[in-house]
């Protein structure tokens, strides 16, 4: 049988094209750490909602991975009038998912509705006597003092983030959930495709224009996306992500546990490591309305308790790769970080002196309620050593177990604990949210106006802290760090419980996965 | 017959109330508040109460319950409270998930349990009959869990044959849905096969033993005839009820199953609202599940007047 010319010269050719119109989208399989429930990374402090927003939206600034803040959607800014004016320029061509320009006024809403809701972005309002929209590309701010960490703030990588939103969305109420997703980010949220509790689908943003130059590094340097599409699927279960890493269902799994790391570490095709280097903080919060910590000699004597490693081990297991101490109340090995007043997290304890410390302190066998959330491991297993500490102590202990819903409701109440209000509970931190005083939320005096939790007064350290935001450079920032953390240890508004580390997984066929919180530019097949 | 029926619909509504009030009310009585969750750690008192306000949350219970009746009476079950979407979208996007591992399971599970049960009382007091019981108690005794863990490691890890989580539309074609719900059905269906395998056994014993069957063999009828037309119609009505309460564990099964299978049902939906007090998606779901545990209990007692005639109402 033969062929005609004319057949075989259209099958040639259709031939030569077909890679060009085949290709078939790049996928990366991601598991997140939880579900993407609340989509407005301004609404909730949610560390899978912050990650989500860094796909979605794009930030003034970035910060790399040695914390230093760099502009991203700004070309840059010039400080005049001592330090008292900031002039940002956006980058030409930035555009909303929309495709409407970015512009200036845009920015200005929402650095304020991020200010309503961040306490960083609270000091930044707060040192602002004017943030204007000069011209489209244009943001002013004039302050009532110098503010060096100006970039710093708006480039935070850590919860909440300050994300750019049109100005329809950013004017909407800080306190209810923005549920349409027009960011400028590298990637374009998927509603159509997202079922709640199982898949969350992300497109390149073919219109993102990625900052030039530069190295990409943390959140900062240029943003360039090689993967069409990314898919977050959601697995509740544990052994259930570790098997579809193994049979190659999914390319990464941002945090598996110790446990499943293990195995994963094991398998040749898959990369196991930890991606930030901050790590997790551990701390013990003491509510200071009520006995006995209200006495600040009996919270001393529960900070000279504390052996870190006793936490650590139970929370991350025995590898001591896998966790750090001792820790302040700075993010270890980061710049405001300091080892003055550790030494007593690795002493070994003598309880019966510890038990004669607490008598004299003044301590009367109140009942202490200890809050143990039972669905989080990590923080059950905080709870449990804490538990166990305080009775060794002699203090009369109730341990109150119940998930972690109930916990935050329960913390919240002022009230004595017999009428249902508690003594202690502990939680853990991102490293990014202790680097510097300035969100580092648990190092706050302000009593019960600051609103949190515990309601610690220390007005030394309110003081310590306005200065340190005001100071000019990062000598004396350094000096109030340790300053901090001295009167830290004597005013004791929470206790730090050391640093652990959480592995990722991906296979070897995806590269260029960045250091710090997952971020999906940069990463590409291989 | 189909007064029975309307009665019985009808019957369901004031069931249904109660389930409304009652689900209404233990969620308002239990611990835990969405606007703390909401809000996260970094959150003051005050903005966690902002939160409260702005999402309602903060009205007293007669105007909360009252105003979410009203909804519900006109078709609304609310929205969510973290993902601000309609929570009947929510169920409808989960619901061929939980209805497609249901009915496999269900169709497997009889298609398997009952020959088992037969079988195990035609042969009773033999070795047949002791290892079909044994493999009931494994059923009964192992968890749900271990069963789904066990069948991933060998038919999704080592086995490649079937994937180890997700779930795949029919929509994308017969083979490929069939494939993601084999092993959770298979999990899921051990408690229940090993449910209706032991009545169907008790309750063919005792209809073995009725004169009417030793008259058929007298007559000569065949034995495969006595079990499956004589025999098996006549017990039919204990399994169809056990059928019928094995529903509800399937329900509570699936939360399991869905969750070690990662299947996006509503079983781990529910879970979920439940952890973040998601309470109008919590109520919704309770809603659906109780009408629908209404109706099935409505159908097995239509299905008893299909296998006993002397059965009118």
């Amino acid at each position: 049988m033969g062929i005609r010319r004319r057949t075989f010269l259209g099958a040639s050719a259709a031939a030569l094209a077909a890679p060009g119109i085949a290709r078939a989208a790049s996928v990366l399989k991601f598991i997140p750490q939880a579900d993407i429930t609340i989509l407005d990374p301004v609404w909730t402090t949610a560390y899978v909602t912050r990650n989500h927003g860094f796909l979605v939206f794009d930030t003034l600034y970035g910060t790399d991975a040695t914390f230093n803040a760099s502009p991203q959607m700004v070309e840059g800014h010039v400080v005049d009038n001592g330090g008292r004016q900031w002039t940002m320029k956006l980058r030409d061509g930035l555009k909303w998912h929309d495709g409407a320009k970015v512009l200036a006024r845009d920015c200005v809403a929402s650095i304020r509705r991020w200010g309503a809701r961040d306490a960083f972005g609270a000091t930044v309002l707060q040192f602002a006597d004017e943030i204007a929209a000069v011209d489209d590309r244009t943001i002013r701010f004039r302050l009532k003092q110098p503010f060096p960490l100006l970039p710093t703030a708006l480039g935070k990588a850590a919860s909440n983030s300050c994300p750019m939103m049109p100005e329809r969305l950013a004017m909407t109420d800080p306190f209810k959930q923005v549920t349409e997703m027009v960011g400028s980010g590298p990637f374009r949220w998927n509603a159509r495709e997202r079922v709640v509790g199982s898949l969350a689908v992300y497109e390149k943003f073919h219109g993102y224009v990625p900052r030039p130059g530069g190295v990409a590094s943390g959140t900062a340097g240029p943003k360039i996306v090689h993967y069409d599409r990314v898919e977050w699927h959601v697995i509740p279960d544990a052994a259930t992500k570790t098997a579809a890493m193994q049979s190659g269902e999914t390319d990464w799994w941002e945090n598996p546990p110790a446990d499943n790391a293990l195995v994963l570490k094991a398998d040749r095709g898959l990369v196991t490591r930890v991606l930030d280097p901050t790590g997790l903080m551990g701390c013990m919060r003491l509510n200071q309305l009520v006995a006995p910590f209200d006495n600040p000699a009996v919270r001393r004597v529960v900070l000279d308790a504390v052996r870190q490693e006793d936490y650590m081990v139970a929370v991350a297991g025995t590898d001591p790769s896998m966790w750090h101490v001792p820790t302040g109340i700075f993010a270890p090995g980061t710049p405001m970080a300091s080892d003055v007043g550790l030494k007593r997290f690795t002493e070994a304890k003598d309880f019966a002196k510890l038990k004669t410390a607490l008598e004299k302190a003044g301590y009367k066998g109140e009942k202490i309620v200890l809050l143990l959330p039972t669905d989080l491991p990590e923080l059950k297993a905080e709870a449990e050593v804490s538990a166990d500490m305080f009775r060794r102590m002699g203090f009369e202990v109730d341990a109150q177990a119940s998930d972690w819903g109930t916990v935050v409701q329960r913390r919240a109440s002022m009230k004595p604990v017999a009428a249902g209000g508690w003594s202690v509970f502990s939680t853990f931190w991102t490293g990014l949210d202790q680097l510097s005083p300035a969100g580092h939320v648990f190092l706050r005096g302000q009593g019960k106006a600051g609103g949190q939790p515990g309601w610690p007064s220390s007005p030394a350290i309110e003081a310590l802290r306005n200065q340190w935001l005001a100071a000019k450079d990062v000598t004396t920032q350094k000096e109030l760090a340790v300053k901090l953390q001295q009167q830290a240890f004597i005013d004791v508004p929470y206790i730090p419980l050391g640093q652990f580390f959480q592995n990722t997984s991906y296979k070897k066929s995806v590269t260029g996965v960045l250091d710090g919180i997952p971020v999906f530019w940069n990463v590409r097949p291989a | 017959m189909l007064t029975y029926i309307l009665r019985r619909i009808a019957a369901t509504i004031p069931v249904m109330g109660l389930v409304a009030l009652f689900v209404f009310s233990l969620l308002y009585i239990a611990p835990g508040d969405p606007a703390a969750i909401i809000a996260g750690d970094q959150a003051t008192v005050q903005q966690i109460a902002h939160i409260r306000a702005s999402l309602g949350l903060d009205r007293p219970f007669l105007v909360r319950f009252g105003d979410w009746l009203w909804h519900v009476l006109h078709g609304d079950l609310g929205t969510s409270i973290f993902t601000n979407l309609p929570v009947l979208r929510m169920i409808e996007q989960r619901a061929p998930t939980t209805l497609s591992l249901m009915t496999i399971t269900l169709v497997m599970s009889i298609a398997i349990a009952v020959p088992m049960g037969v079988l195990a009382a035609w042969k009773a007091g033999t070795w047949i009959d002791r290892v079909i019981m044994v493999m009931a108690v494994f059923g009964f005794s192992v968890p749900v869990f271990v069963i789904g863990y066990l069948l991933a490691y060998a038919f999704a890890l080592r086995l490649p044959w079937f994937p180890v989580q997700g779930y795949v539309s029919l929509s994308h074609g017969f083979w490929p849905w069939l494939r993601s719900l084999i092993l959770p059905s298979l999990t899921l269906g051990g408690i229940y096969i090993a449910l209706i395998a032991r009545i169907t056994r008790a309750t063919m014993l005792e209809v073995l033993s009725q004169d009417y069957v030793r008259t058929a063999r007298a007559k000569g009828v065949g034995q495969r005839e006595i079990l499956y037309v004589h025999a098996l119609k006549n017990a039919a009505v204990p399994i169809v009820t056990i059928i019928g309460i094995g529903f509800a564990a399937l329900i509570g099964g699936a939360v399991v199953t869905e969750s070690v299978f990662a299947l996006p049902g509503i079983g781990r939906l529910t879970v979920d609202a439940i952890l973040q007090r998601d309470y109008p998606v919590i109520q919704g779901v309770v809603l659906v599940f109780s009408f629908i545990y209404v109706l099935v209990n409505l159908v097995v007692d239509i299905l008893y007047t299909v296998f006993d005639p002397r059965i009118r109402y």
